[in-house]
């Protein structure tokens, strides 16, 4: 199943939703994303992670190089609607303690209106 | 075997021996028939010369005419001429029809004119002596019969051979029954019939029919190309006019009142000459005829050789650049063009190879042209420059072109760019031809293509099994067996070379380290991290240290160079069996499972730790990682592996999990590490299924034994 990645813009803040597995391949096209200096306009990236299946190693990977990019430039990268599997991969990697994981939508606006 | 070897080894002898009679035979049928020539040409002669001596001595004395033995003195001689050519042009063979034309002009057309020579020298010679010599005249006509015949018998089965090129079965009958009746018509000689007689006319007329009917094969004469016909020609015409030399000839003698014998009465040779003189005028005008058109089918035949080139071009093993000069050259020649010009085009940049007839400023402002156009490097015809004002500005003498692309689905290899000095140069035949020359060109430079890449894979495929044996040997075969644990260890990689790894050191006496990792990524790259962190593992505990510390290290010599989407995770644990405990650290690596036999217990070790290469900062890292010591007990059972295991999934896409594999250690803990090791390993095959290893999957099964037996 290939990965479905759109972005939607709502004030500052861009929305990543994924869709499907993030795995090798498919991490490519997030790298991509990412990488648009668009992106660096604004102050919030969200990743909805509803319907994100499963993730690689080269996915996490992607996150993890963009991680320190976006903290220089005080972006803050937040993570909600995560799937448990998924959340232990992040758990295991010890991630959860680098990256800001929510539950929904509106915690993670929350924390971005502090 | 060896029978069956010998036996055909005797028929090829016996073979040999039958060719070899048949051979013999031959030769001595052509002596026999040579032979029997010359006697009965003589034995004519004489009869002749008798007759004439005795009418010339007095018409009252005919005892010298019996018109039997000379009837059958000639027919002896014809049949035996015939039958002597016939074994003769049999040997002839091959396609060589102006081979054929020359040995019939040659050997049998220049009788003629040997007869005419003959017969002038002989006038010369009355008229000079001047005075009748009836005897001299019947010589040289008895020679001039035999020159005849000779030419008639030579050119029949010549003419045979050609006719039945190309035959078939109807034809092959259709020509044995004109020979045989033929044959027949001879006999009537013998019995001194005259053919002129009515009853004989229809038969006769019906035998031009079937002359005519055969006249018409004439197969050979396509074979011949413009300048063979010119030169078959001048061949077939100084044939006709030997043939007319004949006719006339002894139609001139037939009123002659001193001759005895007259040729002319012989059915046969009318016949005979009837086919040989339509014959060669059938091929004579079929030739000129055919003339005009000859030089589209020489330029078929050469289309069709050039193509079978290009085809053969992939087995003969040439270079693209010999497939390029093929293809230029054999459109240049079906389309006649008078300018042409082709691109090789590498990394999207083209590069004149081939010029003709055109200087490379030219090259340049045509293409400009089509640029502006928009249709370089398109399948394009124009049959009409003149009417495009910007072509027309150029000055250039050309008045249609022919851009033809050699390009396959996805790759453009070169464009070939024909022109020409008329209007309409590129008619729909061919550009036809022009197009299956450049999609054979296409098909075999992509054959090329395909070759050498699987060359150049079969290459890779190598060097591949040989990182696999490099790699396989890094991982150690043999823990150091000892009677306080025993271990068992399982690893397969995905591809060819994998990111997983593990080793041991031996710190001291009773103190081991065991590593087990796993690096983001498969395949090559993720091989390259893996070898170089077994390095780091063995360098830095060396120094003996405290996994936590060791993973700070680790982590800060990572950070330098590792790339940023990669990152190791990975679990080192140090055993100290005199302490019966064991310290250690997880970096982001998949959580231990342990039984604990005291408690009865299975359960994971859920200790914080974050992956090597994720925070590059070595001050913020020492903030993640924890450091972990636990006390076992005899029979307590450690199973260490990489996300592999637990990430394995089933045709339905759900993973093995955590809970399974606790599940499994809580049925096999009992057993020794070896078939705890195999039972989960079944248990993980069975899950996922046959061959449906996706990642590099490692486990280690340790079981720690009770200590009694040491002491």
């Amino acid at each position: 199943m290939p990965m479905k990645i759109t972005q939607e813009i709502r004030d500052n803040t861009v929305i990543l939703t994924l869709d499907g597995e993030l795995d090798a391949s498919s991490s490519v096209i997030l790298d991509e994303e990412l990488s648009d200096p668009e992106i660096m306009k604004y102050t919030m990236v969200l990743v909805n992670c509803q319907n994100l299946n499963y993730i690689s190693s080269a996915g996490l990977g992607v996150f993890i190089s963009h991680l320190q990019r976006f903290e220089d430039a005080q972006i803050r990268l937040i993570f909600y609607n995560m799937q448990d599997k998924v959340r232990n991969v992040f758990e295991i990697l010890g991630l959860d303690l680098l990256m800001t994981i929510v539950s929904d939508y509106e915690e993670a606006r929350s924390i971005a209106n502090e | 075997m060896l029978k069956a070897g010998r036996e055909t080894s005797y028929s090829a002898v016996a073979n040999q021996k039958t060719d070899t009679r048949f051979m013999l035979y031959k030769n001595n049928a052509k002596t026999l028939l040579a032979t029997t020539t010359v006697v009965s040409w003589l034995l004519l002669l004489v009869y002749v010369l008798l007759t004439a001596e005795s009418k010339q001595a007095g018409s009252n004395a005919p005892g010298f005419a019996y018109p039997f033995i000379s009837n059958l003195l000639i027919v002896i001689f014809i049949v035996s001429v015939f039958l002597f050519q016939r074994l003769h042009t049999e040997m002839l063979k091959g396609v060589d029809f102006i081979g054929y034309l020359w040995n019939l002009f040659s050997k049998a057309g220049v009788a003629a004119y040997l007869s005419v020579a003959l017969y002038l020298v002989y006038r010369v010679y009355i008229n000079y002596i001047d005075e009748q010599y009836t005897l001299l005249l019947h010589v040289v006509y008895q020679i001039n019969f035999g020159l005849l015949v000779l030419f008639l018998a030579k050119a029949f089965y010549i003419w045979r051979q050609l006719l039945l090129h190309h035959k078939n079965k109807f034809l092959q009958i259709a020509w044995d029954w004109f020979e045989l009746l033929l044959g027949g018509i001879l006999l009537l000689t013998l019995f001194n019939f005259k053919y002129t007689s009515y009853v004989f006319l229809p038969l006769l007329a019906l035998m031009g029919f079937y002359i005519l009917f055969l006249c018409t094969n004439l197969k050979w004469v396509a074979y011949l190309t413009f300048s063979n016909k010119s030169r078959s020609l001048v061949l077939l015409g100084a044939i006709l006019l030997s043939c007319y030399i004949f006719i006339r000839f002894f139609y001139n003698m037939a009123d002659n009142e001193q001759l005895t014998v007259d040729y002319t009465d012989v059915g046969f040779l009318l016949l005979a000459m009837l086919f040989v003189g339509l014959y060669t005028l059938a091929a004579f005008l079929v030739s000129l005829f055919s003339l005009p058109t000859s030089s589209v089918f020489e330029q078929k035949s050469e289309d069709l050789l050039n193509f079978q080139r290009l085809s053969l071009s992939i087995q003969q093993g040439q270079s693209e650049a010999q497939v390029y000069d093929m293809l230029v050259d054999s459109t240049i020649k079906a389309s006649d063009a008078s300018a042409a010009w082709f691109e090789v085009i590498r990394n999207s940049d083209p590069q004149v190879t081939h010029l003709l007839n055109i200087t490379e400023a030219q090259v340049k402002s045509i293409r400009h042209l089509l640029q502006a156009y928009n249709i370089h490097n398109m399948d394009y015809i124009n049959n009409n420059l003149g009417r495009n004002p910007g072509f027309r500005g150029l000055g250039l003498p050309w008045k249609s072109m022919a851009i033809l692309p050699i390009k396959s689905t996805k790759h453009l290899s070169g464009v070939l760019y024909l022109l020409k000095d008329v209007e309409g140069g590129f008619d729909h035949e061919t550009v036809n031809v022009l197009r299956t020359f450049t999609s054979q060109t296409t098909l075999t430079i992509e054959n090329l293509r395909l070759i050498s890449e699987s060359l150049q894979n079969e290459r890779y495929k190598e060097e591949l099994k040989i990182a696999t044996q490099v790699q396989e040997s890094l991982n150690p075969k043999t823990f150091p067996t000892d009677s306080w644990f025993e271990i068992s260890t399982h690893s397969v990689a995905a591809k060819e070379v994998g990111g997983d790894f593990y080793d041991f050191l031996q710190l001291s006496e009773s103190r081991i380290a065991i590593i087990i990792g796993d690096v983001s990524g498969k395949g090559i790259s993720a091989a390259f991290h893996m070898a170089q962190m077994k390095g780091i593992f063995h360098g830095l505990m060396q120094q003996d240290m405290a996994p936590s510390e060791f993973m700070k290290q680790a982590n800060s010599a990572l950070s330098r160079c590792l790339e940023r989407t990669s990152f190791i995770t990975s679990s080192l644990y140090i055993i100290d069996y005199r302490m019966k405990g064991f310290m250690f650290a997880r970096a982001g690596h998949c959580h231990t499972l342990y039984y604990n036999s005291m408690m009865d217990d299975v359960f994971y070790f859920k200790t914080d730790g974050l992956g090597l290469g994720i925070l590059r900062d070595d001050k913020a890292y020492a903030g993640h990682i924890r450091e972990m010591y636990y006390d076992y007990n005899p029979g307590d059972v450690m199973v260490i592996y990489t996300d592999g295991i637990v990430e394995a999934r089933n045709l339905q896409n759900e993973e093995y999990g955590e809970d399974r594999l606790l599940y499994m250690l809580k049925q096999t803990y009992h057993l020794e590490a070896d078939d705890i090791k195999y039972a989960i390993i079944n248990d993980v095959n069975d899950f996922t299924g046959p061959d449906n290893v996706y990642d590099d999957q490692t486990l280690l099964v340790i079981k720690f034994r009770p200590t009694q037996q040491n002491i």
